[in-house]
């Protein structure tokens, strides 16, 4: 049953494309209706700061870490053995 | 008295299951309900525990192996419910020793949880390092072997600096009860205390013994491991060091250096070992902040960790189990062979990254909010950060890579339904934390006044999660896993021992060969000539100056000779009859 269902997913890939798509538009949408705490600083009075933070922070830390690796830590799996 | 205490203390049902195990060798039944058995005992158990109890004189020392309070339950609790799952998941393991390793580790931890002063706390914080190098060592490759001496030489320093810390601190004040130390009292002493129970929560710089060892650990060593020896060190930060400004930084740090290396490694139980360094980072920092709040958040969040990484290193550990591979690399699509491990390590990540409804949610906000409330900006900032980093490789990344994206052609098929079963605990358990948080927030120290399921929290959490989905799909290509490894600080004595051994074998050994040649070929002949010319010297010409006593001498000691029999039972009887002489004398005068 499980896997009957993994399966239409996977064959409707598109159709989970668009759904990701709606429901990101919607977690904004209700970031307006959202009843506030007192601010803990500027970001918490922002609408959509989070959504902002949340792809940023990911992109960069794709692009720092993955660098960082790239120039630097990555090494060969028998680096050690030598 | 004595008796009943060491019976109602935990730690010696698992002591003495550990001496039970290799008895029941060949009667696979009564060893499983052993195995089942003690975890249950010792769950039962700790409700029924009072508030203090063996209290033992020794040498002059009070030791205290039961000191129960609000802080204990909730840690005993969690690894007791920790110690049932892993014996269910390692349930079908033939080899006796990993299931002793496992107990007296359980048991070490326990005690230390327990204890209620730094001998004993010292003495079973040994008990778990060495114990849990055998599961390491129980996987048998050849890396683990390395692995697992690093990972007990390590551990050995760091309880050398706790122990000089504990001597230091009982030389200063004649005290070794394990108790909060004041953030402005503190002394030499307690900081190097500090720095031992640091180095078990696998805090930054001294965390790289971590992610060397879980991933060559055996499969349930791991599970195990994961949840024991950092999550202790949680427990007797928040027990002797809150509030202390160093953790708060040191612990926001680790939570962003520890998803910064799970999003570049590519094995996947590395990249849950370097989440573990990321998650202890939040109770670290939590005790850090030392607010009510943030206490609370810590514990929270310890019990909820144990209970997801758990879960996560189960489906990693079965996926290696049943296929021989952890690398993501080779892995891609076996979500049609293996979907109920598939379902359950989603879950596991979905509630490490903080989905609404699972434990992580209500449990790592905790921590988030307490930094906020006390005007923390930078160390909230940080720990969001890695609440991003954390989705987006545990709750992405490692499922994609392992269950979908493309597929591998690896051949498996689902797990025994021990480990199935294991497996399901924890997933119901995430869920069951999520959907009623006051089953956890009911057993924290500090009454709980935090709400987690509002709508700014929910509208906030909803778009970190939903935004960074979109980071990783639109870098998906960058982050494809390739078959490398990362250095990290490990790399100083992996490395440095080497140069020490070469410098030992290089300049060190060559010279003392160099040396040992010159003296074969010079100075042993040089040596034996000066010995014949003294020799010559001595007795021409010494002996004959003092009239030949030297020769008198040799004739006397052959005489002598003859008088010693060489018989033992002579010479005893003889030196009875002289100090029996001697005590006549003695004894007349």
């Amino acid at each position: 049953m499980v896997l009957r269902i993994l399966n239409y997913l996977n064959e409707h890939s598109r159709m989970l494309k668009r759904l990701f798509f709606v429901f990101l538009a919607l977690t904004v949408v209700f970031d307006f209706h959202a009843a506030r705490h007192e601010p803990h600083f500027f970001g918490d009075s922002i609408i959509g700061f989070w959504s902002l933070f949340g792809v940023l922070g990911c992109l960069g830390m794709i692009v720092v870490c993955k660098g960082l690796s790239h120039v630097w830590l990555e090494k060969e799996e028998d680096y050690y053995d030598k | 008295m004595i008796s009943s205490s060491v019976l109602i203390h935990p730690t010696t049902w698992f002591l003495m299951g550990a001496v039970l195990l290799p008895l029941l060798n060949k009667r696979e039944k009564l060893k499983k309900t052993v195995l089942i058995g003690i975890p249950l005992i010792a769950f039962t158990l700790i409700h029924w525990l009072p508030d203090s109890f063996g209290q033992v004189s020794y040498l002059g020392f009070d030791l205290v192996f039961g000191r129960v309070d609000q802080l204990t339950r909730v840690f005993l609790h969690v690894f007791t419910i920790m110690a049932i799952i892993g014996c269910i998941y390692g349930l079908h393991i033939k080899e006796t020793g990993q299931h002793i390793a496992a107990f007296l580790y359980v048991g070490g931890s326990l005690g230390v949880t327990l204890c209620g002063d730094y001998l004993t706390l010292f003495i079973f914080w040994e008990l778990m390092a060495f114990a849990s190098t055998f599961l390491v060592w129980y996987r048998k490759k050849r890396r683990s072997i390395e692995a697992g001496f690093r990972y007990l030489l390590v551990h050995t320093a760091g309880g050398l600096v706790l122990l000089a810390g504990i001597f230091l601190r009982y030389k200063n004040i004649h005290d070794l009860s394990f108790v909060q130390i004041a953030t402005n009292g503190a002394t030499f002493a307690d900081y190097l205390i500090m720095i031992g129970f640091m180095l078990n929560a696998a805090v930054p710089p001294i965390h790289a013994w971590l992610p060397d060892a879980y991933p060559e650990a055996s499969v349930t060593g791991a599970v195990f491991m994961c949840a024991f020896t950092t999550k202790t060190a949680v427990y007797v930060l928040a027990r002797g060091f809150p509030g202390f400004e160093a953790l708060a930084i040191l612990g926001a740090i680790m939570t962003v250096y520890g998803v910064g290396y799970a999003a570049i490694e590519n094995d996947a139980r590395r990249i849950l070992a370097y989440h573990i360094v990321s998650q202890v980072g939040y109770m670290v920092c939590g005790v850090g902040i030392g607010t009510a709040m943030a206490i609370n958040g810590a514990i929270s969040h310890a019990y909820a960790h144990i209970i997801y990484k758990a879960l996560l290193f189960m489906g990693a550990g079965a996926v290696l189990e049943m296929t021989g591979i952890s690398k993501l690399n080779e892995l891609g699509g076996l979500y049609r062979r293996m979907p109920l491990a598939m379902i359950f390590t989603v879950i596991g990540g979905i509630s490490i990254s903080g989905f609404p409804l699972t434990s992580g949610f209500v449990s790592k906000s905790m921590i988030i909010a307490a930094a906020g409330e006390s005007h923390r900006i930078g160390l909230l900032l940080m720990m969001t950060l890695a609440a991003v980093g954390t989705f987006l490789s545990v709750g992405i990344k490692l499922p994609y890579f392992i269950w979908f994206g493309k597929d591998s052609g690896v051949k498996a098929k689902d797990a025994p339904w021990n480990m199935n079963l294991a497996m399901g605990i924890a997933a119901f358990l995430c869920f069951f934390i999520g959907i009623y948080p006051d089953y956890l927030y009911k057993m924290l120290p500090f009454p709980v006044n935090y709400h987690p399921y509002t709508s700014y929290h929910l509208a906030e959490t909803m778009q970190l999660l939903g935004f960074t989905g979109l980071g990783f799909f639109i870098m998906v290509k960058k982050l494809k896993p390739k078959a490398k490894i990362n250095l990290d600080l490990d790399w100083f004595y992996r490395k440095g021992a080497r140069v020490f051994m070469q410098f030992a074998s290089r300049p060190v050994l060559s010279s003392d060969s160099w040396i040992n040649d010159v003296y074969r070929s010079i100075g042993l002949k040089l040596t034996m000539a000066l010995a014949k010319a003294i020799s010559w010297f001595d007795w021409e010409g010494i002996d004959w100056t003092i009239d030949g006593s030297a020769r008198g001498v040799v004739e006397g000691g052959n005489r002598l000779r003859s008088l010693m029999t060489g018989k033992i039972q002579h010479y005893i009887g003889g030196a009875l009859a002289l100090t029996f002489i001697i005590l006549i004398l003695v004894m007349l005068v």
